[in-house]
């Protein structure tokens, strides 16, 4: 895509100048062209190729303590003029607080990644390979969607701060969703998901890809769970991911510490997780693409770890939220999660378990503020001394979330890469395990 | 202003090829005041033309974030080049897309704008009530989101349609302490198909609706956690329309039967109890405007209801325009597109399990001990009919009468051995709207349902 830079740029101009004019005193414009490529596959079958021709424009304003945000993906002077009243027109139907605001200058600085353009051929090539790898080495696996993309973007992010941050980027993408079959058994769909800079390894080789289809292809035929026991659950990376995700959102994020619901609230340098976890979102790691260089406020990103060794450092806060509650705002956008790998390889794990499961993914209900989760555990199987044995289904799993991560048992040194994340396996004691009952109350 | 740009393109459409052009705008407005603080105050407004090319069992597609001749002349184009692209390689040798429909339909609604004001001054005075009247809560938001999708779609077969679909919510939430001060939390929306102002004329009409969500609140404060394991349980109409949605209609998507879903050997056979029917409404659905209804679909296709399930049998799948062809089907307005810049995937639309002939209260008195679910905050199915709903408030049902509300729990089962165990179908209906269904693209979607009396897993500790 041929760089258009300069007009992003005069388009930031422009909307902020307009609303200055119309009386704001602090806002924000963005704006982003991108081209977007993306093969489809459906049922096993080349389907479609589409491409994208998408533009954004986004305004944030705060006029005398009252903020307000439109968006739209016109870009024509009249419309940079007609957002600018939208944006101030909303600003001006709130009500006043002095929290809103932005993150102090950080001057004119550019993100510009190297060789962002797409090798479309190379790229349809990497996709029927993979398609073709597939097939042969996974006979029973049927690729429900397989999309394959190109994502070229730049953008340019300007403030009344003083904050300027061009960027400009472009990565590959590919996103799997399959199921294994034998006749009328089937198992579970299973989806996976890899981001990359370069077409120079095949799609086969990447993050958990391989691994999880030879996984799924085990899931074709299943039981249930006699009964109910406490057990041990092994989660893959993926799911490992999920649960930190739902732990940070319930404990740690804007809305629980604004309404004082999260039970960490009084938690900030104390221990809420086995010392063994580490959890951050490292601004440049080996093995992470797609990271984001700055935040919607304005602030540089950089390296927040959230729990080190077991001890809750900060919350990872909106600028907004911080001034409320009197604390600082988090430098991140979280966007890339890495945990600090244990010493056992996934192997020597397994053989630690007596009896448990190995959870390839967990569909389970919004957790309550309180960390209560219950849900099924998919694409998973029986740990039985020490062995993976049988592929279940209709199994529950259910605990406690703040519970679980001071009951953890061992993190993996086997770590997987999917260009967003680096987590390693994770095993946890104390999980309540049921399948279904033999009891008939009626 | 979207016809003026669709109508002459006509004779800018590829030779040969089914070709759709479609112009579009999106439109979302929302407000959120959480516990007094207005955090929430957007306006979204997003548009663009998009095209696809059908040549030879292969898809092209191209977009672009403009609303003017030369845009459409560009997606053309590209989405031609797309198709040629994909038929040079995979050589699928399929022959026109079957099923062509014509037909000519007018805009059906304006949308009218509303200043954003009004959203705040109503959510204002209804937060008020809440803080006023809800003396326990540890904290509560309100919000406001209205969105709607504007389309003109011009079809190769002879199709052009003009539709416009706004639909408006209120969410309620409130989280309250358990005595060892455990937070528990409900929320409520409420609305449908329409902009805000027809659908919430004053904030007094909304007071019921707090109470009501406030005083479940403080007897699920109280509650217990369910006994884990196989239940008998009442479904509420919610979950009803959910299991509809999730764990049947995802798995009669034809995409997804292609992909190996359950539904892909059971056509015809028993999937359920002979009480058990379930269609996927168009624009009407028994004697009354769907809630949110489709009259034509992003392939040109008039909607019309879709049977799926007749007194327990599985007859019909939810199609496209290529795979009804697939299956031996018609289809039946099915193709829907989010934005201009998604291409239409098979959707479902408002999908329900049909009322029966028991009231409420004759099912209740038959159970023994079970429980009544009543909301859910969450669910999620696969392809397999395996589903996990997650349980927000229920009761438990002892000697035939509810007992004690009970804590979040997961409702599980696999859904086409779960319906053959439905023995009693109230004469009840509910319909919720207010979600978006994922699938590549969110998609507004109706489901509905009566309370119905089944044996499912219940999570708990």
């Amino acid at each position: 895509m041929e760089s258009r830079i300069n007009e992003l740029l005069s388009v930031t101009e422009k909307g902020l100048s307009h609303l200055k004019a119309l009386g704001a005193d602090t806002a924000r414009v963005t704006a982003s062209l991108s081209v977007t490529h993306e093969f489809n596959v459906d049922s096993g079958k080349f389907s479609l190729f589409r491409t994208l021709f998408d533009r954004s424009l986004g305004m944030m304003a705060i006029k005398e303590g009252k903020k307000g945000v439109y968006a739209t993906n016109k870009t024509d002077d009249a419309d940079i003029v007609s957002a600018a009243e939208q944006c101030i027109a909303v600003a001006e139907s709130a009500t006043p607080d002095d929290a809103w605001a932005l993150a102090p200058d950080s001057g004119h600085i550019k993100f510009h990644e190297e060789n962002t353009g797409a090798d479309l051929d190379r790229l349809f090539e990497r996709s029927v390979e993979l398609v073709e790898t597939i097939k042969k080495n996974h006979p029973t696996i049927i690729i429900e969607q397989m999309i394959v993309t190109h994502g070229e973007k730049e953008g340019v992010y300007r403030n009344t701060m003083g904050a300027l941050y061009e960027t400009k980027e472009g990565f590959y993408g590919v996103d799997l969703m399959f199921s294994a079959h034998d006749g009328e058994n089937c198992s579970s769909f299973f989806g996976v998901g890899v981001t990359t800079e370069d077409l120079d390894t095949p799609f086969y080789e990447l993050g958990s890809i391989k691994r999880d289809l030879a996984s799924v292809e085990k899931q074709v035929v299943t039981r249930p769970v006699d009964g109910k026991f406490t057990g041990t659950i092994l989660l893959t990376p993926d799911a490992f991911a999920g649960f930190m995700g739902s732990i940070i959102g319930n404990f740690a994020g804007d809305r629980s510490v604004l309404e004082k619901t999260s039970i960490w609230l009084d938690k900030v340098g104390e221990k809420v997780a086995d010392e063994r976890l580490t959890v951050s979102f490292p601004v440049q790691t080996e093995g992470i693409v797609g990271r984001d260089n700055y935040t919607a406020e304005g602030f540089l990103c950089e390296d927040f770890t959230i729990i080190d060794k077991g001890v809750l450092t900060a919350f990872p806060l909106s600028l907004y939220v911080a001034n409320k509650t009197g604390r600082s705002p988090v430098k991140n956008s979280l966007d890339c999660m890495v945990i600090t790998p244990g010493e056992k390889s996934f192997e020597e794990i397994v053989k630690g378990i007596d009896k448990g499961l190995f959870v390839g993914r967990f569909s389970g209900g919004a957790p309550g503020v309180s960390g209560e989760f219950s849900g099924v555990a998919k694409n998973s199987f029986l740990i039985e001394n020490g062995e993976i044995t049988t592929a279940v289904s209709e199994t529950m799993i259910s605990g406690n979330m703040a519970e679980m991560i001071n009951n953890l048992v061992e993190l993996s040194s086997d770590v997987i890469a999917d260009g967003t994340s680096l987590l390693p396996y994770a095993s946890f004691s104390g999980i309540t395990i049921s399948g279904k009952t033999s009891e008939f109350e009626e | 202003m979207l016809r003026d740009i669709i109508t002459d393109k006509r004779a800018l459409f590829p030779a040969g090829c089914h070709t759709e052009l479609r112009a579009q705008i999106n439109r979302s407005r929302s407000v959120t005041i959480l516990s007094g603080n207005l955090t929430g105050n957007s306006r979204v407004e997003v548009s663009g033309v998009g095209a696809r090319v059908y040549k030879n069992g292969v898809w092209g597609f191209s977009s672009a974030a403009a609303l003017n001749d030369e845009a459409a002349r560009d997606v053309l184009a590209a989405a031609a080049d797309n198709a040629s692209f994909m038929d040079s390689h995979i050589k699928a040798g399929k022959g026109p897309l079957p099923f062509p429909s014509e037909g000519n339909l007018p805009l059906n609604r304006i949308i009218e704008e509303i200043p954003q004001e009004v959203y705040i001054e109503y959510l204002r005075r209804l937060d008020e009530y809440a803080e006023k009247n809800c003396k326990s809560l540890v904290s509560r938001s309100v919000s406001v989101r209205e969105d709607s999708m504007e389309k003109m779609l011009l079809v190769s077969d002879g199709m052009s349609a003009h539709t416009a679909a706004p639909r408006s919510y209120v969410y309620i939430f409130m989280t309250a302490e358990t005595p060892d001060g455990t937070p528990v939390d409900l929320f409520a929306p409420i609305g449908g198909s329409g902009i805000f102002t027809e659908n919430f004329k004053f904030p007094e009409e909304l007071f019921g609706e707090v109470d009501n969500l406030y005083k479940k609140l403080l007897e699920k404060r109280c509650g217990v956690w369910a006994e884990a394991g196989e239940k008998t349980v009442i479904l509420g109409a919610e979950l009803a329309g959910m299991l509809a949605h999730e764990a049947v209609g995802h798995t009669v998507e034809a995409d997804l039967v292609a992909g190996g879903s359950v539904a892909s050997h059971m056509l015809g056979k028993r999937v359920g109890s002979e009480l058990v029917n379930l269609t996927d409404f168009a624009f009407e659905a028994l004697g009354a405007p769907a809630p949110l209804p489709v009259c034509v679909d992003d392939e040109g296709t008039k909607a019309v209801d879709d049977v799926i399930i007749k007194d327990g049998i599985l007859v019909g799948y939810i199609n496209d325009r290529e795979s009804a062809e697939k299956y031996g089907m018609e289809p039946t307005g099915n193709a829907r597109a989010y934005s201009f810049s998604d291409e239409p995937l098979i959707r479902m639309r408002n999908t329900a399990i049909l009322p029966g002939e028991s009231s409420l209260e004759e099912m209740i008195s038959t159970v023994k001990d079970g429980y009544y679910l009543i909301d859910t905050n969450n669910g999620q199915a696969d392809t397999t009919g395996e589903f996990m709903f997650g349980i927000s408030m229920g009761y438990e049902i002892k000697d035939g009468k509810l007992g004690r509300a009970i804590l979040d729990t997961t409702l599980s089962g696999v859904a086409f051995e779960m319906l053959k165990t439905v023995d009693m179908v109230s004469r009840n209906m509910h319909w919720a709207s207010s979600g978006f269904c994922g699938k590549k693209q969110p998609m507004p979607v109706g489901m509905g349902g009566p309370e119905i009396r089944c044996r499912a897993m219940i999570g708990g500790r």
